[in-house]
C-alpha cells in the first residue's frame, strides 16, 4: 500500500478526540515517565520522547490466567481485549509488535496472544530525530509495518497508509485528510544517526574477549528483557486456591537473564554463568533469530540501555570488539 | 428470586470463540495402571491413545501441583506408558497416582528418534538411568518392524541392580537383541550378572560396525557426551549419532524459550538431535 495523504496540523487532536469517541485510544502521555495509556483527551498525548515502556505488555499480558480449574474441570478464561488504536507508535515498536506477531502467531499460535492483538489498529508516528540517545533501529533491518504512518511536516502531517485495516479506517475519518499523490521514500523513512551497530553479522564474535566487561558489569537483574519491545520468554506456574479445589495456570512474563530460567529437574542450570546468559540475550536478539525468521529479533530501539542500571551499551561494546 | 433482568455492563468483554484449539488446554485421561519400577522410578500407564514417535513426550498436569514434559516409552497408538523418576514437586505427586485417578495432558511434542527414516541401518541404543524410557519406545517399534533392521544392540546402564528399569523384559528383549547391562556399583548382596562400571566402558569393548549403524542415545549428559567420544574413536560420524536433549520445557510449543539451546528449541527442533545440530552435549 502505497497510497499516501496530508493532514492539516489543526486536524490531528480533532481526529484523535474522533476516535476516542469509537476506541479505546492508547497514545504515549507523560505521568511519571512518558508511557502508553488510554487516553480520551488527545491534548495530554506527548511525542516528544520515546515511551519508556514498548506496547508489548498490551498484547503479551506480563501476568495473565490462561487456564482455571474448578476442582473437575479446566477451562480457559479467554477474552478479547476491546476494539483499540494506538498512535504515536515508533518505528522500532512497530517492528516489535511485528517480531511478536511473528513468534505468537507462527508455528502453534497462542489464543491469549491472538485475543489481545486482533483488533487493535497501530498508527505509527516517524522519529525525525532519534528520540533517545540509545536509538540504533537504523542498524537493523527495519520494516514498513502500520495500518498508518504519520510523517510530522511541519504545517501538515504526511499520512502513509500500510494496510487495508488502516485504509478503511482512514475512510471512516477521511474529513480529517486530504488525498495526495506523494509516494513515501526512503528518504522520509531515514533518521539520522541511527545505523550505530556496525557489525551486522555478529555470529563471528561469540568467543570474542570483548564480552567480559559488559558480563562484569551485568547485575543478571532482567530490566532489559522487561523493556524489550521483542523478548517474549515465559513462565507458566500453577497457582493453588487455599480456599478450596480450585487452580489457575499463569503466565508470566520471565527472562534469560535469570540463573533459574534453564534449571532442570535435580536442580541442574545449563546457563549457570552469568556470561552464558548474557550472550544468549544478545545472539538470540541479533543471531539465532534471524536464523530461523529472516529478520533479527532486536529492533534497535535501545531500551535495554536506557534501562539497564549499569548502562551496560552492547552496541559500543560489540562494535569495539577486535577481531 | 429475580425479578428484573440486570443490565449487562457495557464493559464486559464477550468471550469469544476460539477457531484454533487452545495449545495450553491439557485433556483428561485416566491411570490405568501404577507400578513402582524402583524405589524412586516408577511407571504409569494412562487411557490416552496417541499416535507419536519414539522419544517425543506429552506434558503432563496434575491440578494445584502444575506441569511438566515426560517422554513417551509406549509404542504410538497403545495405551499411553510414562516412566518416570522422583526428583521434584510434580514427578513425587504423581507418585501418589493410583488406577483410576485422573490426570491431565497434552502432546505429544517434538521430534523423536529418526527410526523410521533409518530403516536397514543396525542400531545401537545406549541408555543411562531413566534415560533408557524414550529408548523402550524405541524397542517398541523395532520388535513390531524387526525385519526392517540390522543388528541391534543395546547398551543400559544404572547406579545399582536395584536401579535397573523394565527388568519384566530383559529377558525378551535379551531374545531378541544384543543386551548388555552395567551398574556403576554392585554392592555384594545382589546375583547381578552383568557388567560393573559405566555404559561407556561395555560401549568401548563391543564390536560395532560403524558403517550402516545408527547410535541411539539417552541419559545424563556427562554419559553422552563420553559414549558419543568413544563412537567417534570408533569411527562414527556426527550425522550418525542421535541423542535426546534434556531441558525443562514450559510451553512445548517453542514460544517460552525455556528449553533453548542457542537457535535450537528443544521442544519443537527436539528433544531428539543429530549430534551435529547441537554441537554436541553440554554437560
Amino acid at each position: 500500500m502505497t497510497a499516501a495523504y496530508s493532514m492539516n496540523r489543526a486536524n490531528l487532536n480533532p481526529f484523535l478526540s474522533a476516535i476516542a469517541g469509537d476506541f479505546e485510544l492508547i497514545a504515549p502521555v507523560r505521568t511519571d515517565i512518558v508511557r502508553f495509556e488510554a487516553v480520551s483527551d488527545p491534548a495530554k498525548i506527548c511525542l516528544d520522547e520515546q515511551p519508556f515502556f514498548p506496547l508489548k505488555e498490551f498484547f503479551f499480558r506480563k501476568h495473565e490466567v490462561i487456564l482455571k480449574f474448578d476442582g473437575k474441570r479446566f477451562t480457559a478464561p479467554l477474552k478479547k481485549a476491546p476494539k483499540r488504536v494506538f498512535f504515536g507508535v515508533r518505528r522500532c515498536d512497530l517492528n516489535g509488535v511485528l517480531h511478536q506477531d511473528m513468534v505468537f502467531s507462527s508455528g502453534v499460535a497462542d489464543p491469549y496472544y491472538a485475543a489481545q492483538r486482533e483488533d487493535s489498529l497501530l498508527i505509527g508516528f516517524h522519529c525525525n530525530e532519534a528520540p533517545s540517545e540509545h536509538c540504533f533501529c537504523g542498524s537493523l533491518d527495519l520494516k514498513d509495518f502500520h495500518d498508518l504512518m504519520f510523517f510530522d511536516r511541519g504545517e501538515a502531517y504526511l499520512v502513509q497508509v500500510g494496510s487495508g485495516k488502516g485504509a478503511a479506517f482512514l475512510k471512516k475519518f477521511k474529513k480529517f485528510f486530504t488525498a495526495s499523490d506523494y509516494a513515501v521514500t526512503d528518504e522520509d523513512r531515514f533518521i539520522e544517526g541511527v545505523d550505530k551497530l556496525k557489525v551486522k553479522d555478529i555470529s563471528g564474535v561469540y568467543d570474542n574477549p570483548g564480552w567480559k566487561p559488559m558480563v562484569d558489569a551485568c547485575l543478571s537483574c532482567g530490566a532489559c528483557t522487561t523493556l524489550c519491545p521483542t523478548c517474549y520468554c515465559f513462565e507458566l506456574r500453577e497457582v493453588p486456591s487455599l480456599q478450596d479445589e480450585s487452580s489457575e495456570r499463569v503466565r508470566e512474563w520471565s527472562s534469560c537473564q535469570l540463573k533459574e530460567f534453564t534449571k532442570v529437574s535435580g536442580g541442574f542450570v545449563y546457563r549457570e554463568s552469568r556470561e552464558d546468559r548474557f550472550k544468549h540475550r544478545i545472539f538470540h536478539q541479533l543471531d539465532y533469530f534471524k536464523e530461523k525468521n529472516g529478520v533479527n529479533l532486536c529492533v534497535g530501539c535501545g531500551r535495554c540501555i536506557t534501562g539497564c542500571p549499569t548502562r551496560i551499551d552492547f552496541v559500543t561494546g560489540i562494535n569495539e570488539m577486535k577481531a | 428470586m429475580e425479578t428484573k433482568s440486570k443490565p449487562r455492563a457495557r464493559t464486559a468483554k464477550k468471550a469469544i470463540a476460539l477457531t484454533v484449539s487452545n495449545p495450553f488446554m491439557p485433556t483428561e485421561c485416566k491411570v490405568t495402571k501404577f507400578e513402582r519400577q524402583t524405589t524412586d522410578t516408577y511407571t504409569l500407564k494412562l487411557s490416552a491413545k496417541l499416535v507419536h514417535e519414539p522419544g517425543q513426550f506429552v506434558q503432563v498436569t496434575l491440578p494445584r501441583v502444575g506441569e511438566c514434559p515426560i517422554s513417551i516409552s509406549s509404542y504410538s497408538g497403545e495405551e499411553l506408558e510414562l516412566n518416570i523418576k522422583q526428583v521434584g514437586n510434580m514427578t513425587n505427586a504423581l507418585a501418589e497416582l493410583r488406577k483410576g485417578d485422573t490426570v491431565y495432558i497434552r502432546g505429544p511434542y517434538g521430534k523423536g528418534y529418526p527410526v523410521k527414516e533409518l530403516k536397514g541401518n543396525n542400531l545401537i541404543m545406549i541408555g543411562g538411568g531413566c534415560g533408557i524410557a524414550p529408548l523402550k519406545g524405541i524397542i517398541e517399534y523395532v520388535e513390531r518392524h524387526r525385519a526392517d533392521y540390522g543388528k541391534i544392540q543395546l547398551f543400559f546402564g544404572c547406579r545399582t541392580p536395584e536401579d535397573l528399569l523394565f527388568k519384566e523384559h530383559h529377558n525378551r528383549w535379551k531374545d531378541k537383541f544384543d543386551l548388555s547391562l552395567s551398574v556403576d556399583q554392585n554392592p555384594a548382596n545382589t546375583c547381578f550378572e552383568g557388567n560393573v562400571g559405566f555404559v561407556t566402558a561395555m560401549l568401548e569393548k563391543a564390536s560395532l560396525e560403524k558403517d550402516g549403524s545408527v547410535a541411539f542415545m539417552c541419559g545424563p549428559p556427562k554419559m553422552m557426551a563420553a559414549a558419543a567420544q568413544v563412537l567417534h574413536a570408533k569411527g562414527f560420524h556426527d550425522d550418525q549419532i542421535f541423542v535426546s536433549a534434556e531441558r525443562l520445557m514450559y510451553c512445548a510449543i517453542g514460544k517460552c524459550c525455556h528449553c533453548m539451546i542457542r537457535e535450537k528449541f528443544t521442544c519443537i527442533d527436539g528433544p531428539v538431535f543429530r549430534y551435529d545440530e547441537i554441537g554436541g552435549i553440554q554437560e
